[in-house]
């Protein structure tokens, strides 16, 4: 095994790709769980007296979990093309930590967004149902929030 | 003649409770059931076409580079994942408008 390190690929190089896998990952499950964790408290706060919209008042939870798998998408894509340094370049390193931080944050903000957005929204369900359309729209405009971001990783990855 | 009046309507409260009691139980477990489908078609499926659809397009078309293999299962993944998420929408917005109905009574 010839390790060939130069200053286009240090030894160093692999780090900002690894590190780009694991913000991926890292800041997309933060964003999830906060998002989970905040419509969780409305949904158990409403379930109390109008049990029967349980299934309605689910969909900010599932589309907080969607944001940890763009998060995943990603992080597996990068880890997939991570090498030893003599075959991955400094360059594919920048490349791939930006890739990851793009996915990463995006999904904390939609994480955020949703979390806030599906608390109130579900115990304003229980109250008005017409406001459950409106609820729906709103998460869905956070939700782009985060496929924004996972387009851009995908794109920065293709480069 | 009072009294039996009165234990026969005591009976006959008890049987409608139960068997409200009953119908609520059935409610929740195909409500849970349907939640739970759901669910694990939007877990799942995107997982599964993510490496379904890369070792399938690996095993077509050798030819084309493993970047845009990847990328082509990553967004199947994401596509499918949407289309899950849609369906579960739909029969939220649809399928529960019908069980309040069911439930006014």
């Amino acid at each position: 095994m010839s390790t060939e390190v130069t200053s286009t690929n240090p030894i160093y190089g692999p780090f900002f790709g690894v590190m780009g896998a694991a913000s991926a990952i890292i800041f997309s499950a933060l964003g999830a769980a906060y998002g989970t964790a905040k419509s969780g408290t409305g949904i158990a706060a409403m379930s109390v007296m109008r049990p029967e919209l349980i299934m309605k008042s689910i969909i900010p939870v599932v589309m907080a979990g969607i944001i940890a798998i763009y998060g995943l998408v990603v992080a597996v894509l990068i880890a997939g093309a991570l090498e030893e340094p003599s075959k991955y370049p400094l360059y594919r390193g920048f490349i791939h930590l930006g890739a990851g931080l793009a996915v990463g944050f995006s999904g904390l903000a939609a994480g955020f967004a949703i979390g806030i957005v599906g608390d109130a929204g579900v115990r304003g369900t229980a109250q008005q149902p017409r406001l459950f359309v409106g609820m729906i729209l709103i998460l869905i405009f956070a939700e782009v929030l985060g496929l924004y971001g996972l387009i851009v990783a995908i794109y920065l990855y293709t480069k | 003649m009072s009294n039996k009046t009165k234990k026969s309507t005591g009976g006959n409260g008890g049987g409608l409770k139960q068997g409200r009691q009953q119908s609520h139980d059935s409610q929740d477990y195909s409500s849970f059931k349907t939640v739970l489908y759901y669910c694990m078609l939007i877990v799942f499926l995107p997982v599964l076409t993510f490496f379904v659809l890369k070792g399938f397009v690996l095993d077509r078309f050798l030819d084309i580079s493993e970047v845009k293999v990847n990328i082509a299962a990553a967004v199947g993944a994401v596509v499918s994942l949407h289309i899950a998420l849609a369906l579960y929408i739909y029969r939220a917005y649809f399928g529960a408008s019908g069980s309040k109905a069911s439930k006014a009574d």
